[in-house]
């Protein structure tokens, strides 16, 4: 049971920063909810007393986002609905609404937002390995002297392990940048218990650029999660494909490299086989959803993994 | 705690009122407002029948602090149709039956009605997509689907509306028939109070200290903190039983709370009754026991071993219970056999994970009466015992029933009913108790899990002559249903063939893991797994069709059980040619299938999981891609 003597809701970064100050080390800052409320329960963290809960999801700056053609500017207080009911962001992040639709289910969604899921650093988060694969970098802001001091890093190097990260005492994520990839056929592949409500065992952004012939990958990127302590960007495969001309032959060549990379705790075997089967599955819905040659992948292979 | 004013519109009316800033929005609508149609079946987020809508989209209010809901507009289930009345998805969920026990239905009813909001014309699979987010445990949800395609249809025009409209039974000729029920209504509306639901004025909040250990003796158990706390009206432990501590199905070894040591961890130690929930909890903090850690054992077999660590005095062997099946001889049987398998087989602990955690109510009436209303499976059983316990004459002692949000046989045991019926005497107020999702699991009895050696002899035509079974179960710490579970196993184990030579030997074995106890079936598949995988294996080894060597060996009308009972007709042929034809199946041994089978592929077969019916969706499409 999560138990609090205060709930604040900051209507300002301003305000936020003012109540973190005043509640230094009694303090928890939320968005969501949607992971703090489960986790104060038995089994996790048990009966938590935290004297003040700060619910950062109505600062107005946190819940700002503009998309053009190069950028993507997510506040931090965006739903992870939002890549499904906001045609510009499908647009510029085409992997988004596919991770969206395997994320958590329809009505937590509305609610969880995309600085918690990067804030939480669990190793399976869902939307993290999309993120990193539009190279993104997070704003960290936090109140030096009366104003407020930003800074930037890159979310690959963000996200450090198990619930930890580069966030400082007192900083605050406040945004999310990366690059917009429209045009690119995009692919979210993640494997669970069940379809609903599940914790990724392996899950794999993939994104594709090809040239208007469908034959050649002009740019492709790749991130996967679950396999190890954090998300990882498979950049050798990335480069082992780009430039390349699409052929069954190619990816089957590419989905054997990732497997070395499994570094989970558990069930690494398993994980190695699914590894392969999502390289396959992503790269070929990807390339699909780019527009693809129909006759440059194999009616058997896509037949196996499409 | 800073109470906050709270100002928001619920069902459409204005609501201005305190609230506590630990609350979340699901407490605020059920305890505060007593609109109880949504229920609280996880606390996690899992399970959806909690799902509400805010500002008109679908959330889980067990994961919304209260806060989040200022200024709001909230709807729930009791929003959807006024009183007496049902929406068109409601009707559609009785009319398909698509409720069992009703638990979950207010939030699949939510779910359903938001699906169809954001996409009128959702197809099945999206449908399901869409209803991801909510868990029903008993319908197996294709009842469900079929509700919210009929709504779906009548709400378009596709069928007209008299297609909700009940065909109820003609001259009272019900078999055969497509009978609605009853009590559909009142759960697909919210309606129906389970004991979670219930209040009364005065009413005491109830909460359990649970052991952490295995396997330790008590040294001493300190309440006076707790005691000592305002708004903590009593506390219990073993030391306020009356009468003769106890109990269980077949055997009285479970005492109300532990007695001297605890024998499994989640095991009750000591209870609270205090004003509300958080100073209940706070008082299970300030509860001091010493405890002296002794040796556990979590496995069967370990646990028959000579010098094990005995649990129960009374059974210094760690046997629950023995049930033998002796028929024939089997060494006779083996030995006119061509072929004799053996083979052993393991079934784990399941849980029966009902979508209504275990929850009661107890209060002593005006002329004396302690009076528990739970959702017990054997109220008459549990009046019996209590009686003993707190040694009060039959007549002072009344169960109620309350509707059963799920069962499958863990609501027989009387684990917390005792509990509550101590409390409301040394309160002498109303006392409730609902159990988190995760006290449910850590404490309620399991399905026994089990390791079956089975030894089978059949000739070459694949008669069986003879059936050699043991099986040993982990039974956990307390007996419960464990003796009538191994008779059942035992009977029903060497399945509907009828077997010149039959040897059975179930055993139920204490342990200091989590009570097993009763699960649909009662025993009887863990045996009959042994006993069906065996005569694939035995079909592939014969050269037989799997479906052709149960009929040779079924019983026949007329015939005998293993254990002598007459039967007078027997329907297993019928049900294996009904199954043969429904399933499609390809005749012959078992090792034909795979490189002969021509099923793969099939439109009708199932391709690999995936999600994103929505974006291939017809009608309204969510997102632009």
């Amino acid at each position: 049971m999560l138990i609090c003597d205060e709930y604040l809701t900051p209507a300002s970064l301003d305000e936020a920063f003012a109540a973190m100050a005043q509640h230094r080390g009694r303090s928890r800052i939320v968005a969501g909810c949607t992971d703090t409320l489960p986790w104060a329960r038995e089994g996790r963290a048990g009966d938590v007393n935290i004297p003040v809960l700060i619910d950062v999801s109505r600062i107005p700056e946190l819940n700002e986002r503009r998309v053009d053609e190069r950028r993507v500017r997510l506040g931090a207080a965006t739903s992870i609905q939002s890549f499904l009911d906001d045609p510009a962001l499908a647009r510029a992040l085409p992997a988004m609404p596919r991770c969206a639709v395997w994320f958590a289910d329809d009505q937590i969604r509305v609610q969880a937002t995309i600085g918690g899921n990067i804030v939480n650093a669990s190793p399976a988060a869902d939307a993290t390995p999309c993120l990193i694969a539009h190279e993104a970098e997070v704003e960290l802001a936090k109140n030096e002297g009366g104003k407020i001091a930003r800074r930037r890093m890159k979310l690959a190097d963000f996200v450090q392990g198990p619930s930890r990260t580069g966030l400082a005492d007192g900083e605050l994520l406040t945004a999310v940048e990366c690059d917009a990839l429209p045009g690119y056929g995009g692919s979210f592949e993640k494997v669970g218990h069940r379809r609903s409500l599940v914790i990724s065992l392996v899950c794999l952004a993939v994104l594709v650029k090809l040239d208007a012939a469908g034959h050649t990958i002009e740019d492709l990127r790749l991130s996967i999660a679950g396999i190890g302590p954090r998300p990882l960007r498979l950049a050798q495969v990335e480069q082992f494909l780009r430039g390349q001309a699409l052929s069954a032959g190619l990816l089957e060549q590419a989905a054997d490299m990732p497997a070395p990379l499994v570094a989970s705790r558990t069930r690494q075997e398993y994980r190695r086989e699914v590894v392969r089967g999502f390289m396959l599955r992503g790269l070929i819905n990807a390339a699909k959803r780019a527009g693809a040659d129909p006759a440059a992948l194999t009616p058997e292979l896509e037949a196996a993994y499409g | 705690m800073v109470d906050f004013r709270l100002d928001a519109v619920i069902n459409g009316r204005k609501v201005s009122r305190p609230a506590k800033p630990s609350q979340r929005l699901l407490d605020f609508i059920r305890d505060d407002l007593n609109l109880t149609g949504n229920k609280e079946g996880c606390g996690a987020g899992e399970c959806g029948t909690c799902s509400v809508f805010v500002d008109g989209v679908l959330m889980k209010s067990c994961l919304l602090p209260v806060a989040k809901a200022q200024g709001a507009r909230i709807d729930t289930v009791e929003s959807l149709a006024k009183t007496g009345e049902l929406s068109v998805l409601q009707k559609a969920f009785h009319k398909a039956g698509a409720s069992q026990c009703g638990y979950c239905i207010p939030g699949m009813v939510m779910a359903a009605t938001a699906a169809l909001r954001i996409n009128p014309f959702a197809d099945r699979e999206e449908i399901k997509e869409r209803l991801g987010g909510n868990i029903c445990r008993c319908t197996g949800y294709q009842k469900i689907f079929d509700a919210v395609e009929l709504a779906r249809d009548v709400q378009n025009g596709r069928l007209p509306a008299s297609a909700l409209l009940e065909e109820d039974y003609t001259d009272g000729d019900f078999i055969g028939k497509n009978v609605r029920r009853l009590d559909a209504p009142s759960k697909v509306s919210g309606k129906l109070k389970y004991a979670g639901d219930m209040t009364m004025p005065g009413m005491l909040h109830v909460q359990v200290l649970r052991s952490p250990h295995a396997h330790a003796r008590i040294v001493s158990i300190d309440t006076s903190a707790a005691e000592a706390m305002e708004g903590v009206e009593g506390v219990i432990t073993c030391a306020d039983v009356p009468g003769e501590d106890g109990f269980g199905v077949f055997v009285n070894d479970q005492p109300i709370m532990a007695r001297g040591k605890v024998r499994y961890v989640g095991e009750a130690i000591a209870a609270v009754a205090a004003e509300d929930l958080v100073t209940a909890r706070r008082a299970l903090a300030a509860i001091k026991v010493e405890y002296e850690a002794l040796p556990a054992v979590f496995d069967a077999f370990e646990a028959m071993q000579p010098g094990a660590p005995v649990l129960h005095d009374y059974a210094p062997d760690n046997l629950t219970k023995h049930i033998p099946i002796r028929v024939g001889d089997v060494e006779k049987g083996f030995a006119e056999s061509d072929l004799v398998i053996e083979e052993t087989y393991s079934t784990q602990a399941i849980e029966h994970a009902y979508l209504e955690p275990e929850a009661g109510l107890a209060y002593v009436d005006h002329d004396g009466v302690v009076t528990v209303l739970s959702p017990s499976q054997n109220i008459t059983h549990h009046r019996h015992m209590l009686a003993r316990i707190i040694a009060k004459p039959i007549s002072k002692v009344r169960f109620i029933m309350s509707p059963v949000g799920g069962g499958f046989g863990g609501k027989e045991d009387m684990i917390y009913q005792g509990m509550l019926a101590l409390l409301a005497m040394k309160t002498d107020r109303p006392v409730r108790l609902v159990f988190t999702r995760e006290e449910s699991i850590v404490s309620t009895a399991k399905r026994h899990p089990s390791r079956t050696t089975l030894r089978m002899g059949l000739t070459r035509d694949g008669r069986i002559k003879a059936l050699q079974m043991k099986m040993v179960c982990d039974g956990g710490a307390y007996g419960l249903s464990t003796e009538g579970v191994m008779r059942k196993a035992a009977i029903l184990g060497a399945g509907p063939y009828a077997i010149p030579n039959v040897q059975v030997d179930t055993y139920g074995i204490y342990t200091n893991n989590t009570p097993s106890g009763a699960f649909r079936s009662f025993g009887a598949l863990q045996t009959q797994f042994a006993t069906e995988s065996h005569l694939d294996m035995a079909a592939e080894r014969l050269g037989l069709d799997p479906f052709e060597i149960r009929r040779i060996n079924a019983m026949q009308d007329g015939g005998f059980t293993h254990t002598k009972q007459k039967l007078g007709k027997v329907s297993l042929t019928k049900g294996l040619d009904a199954l043969e034809k429904a399933c499609g199946w390809e005749a012959g041994p078992p090792e034909q299938r795979g490189a002969t089978r021509k099923d793969l592929g099939r439109a009708d077969t199932r391709p690999p999981v995936a999600l994103g019916a929505r974006f291939e969706a017809p009608g309204k499409q969510e997102a632009a891609e």
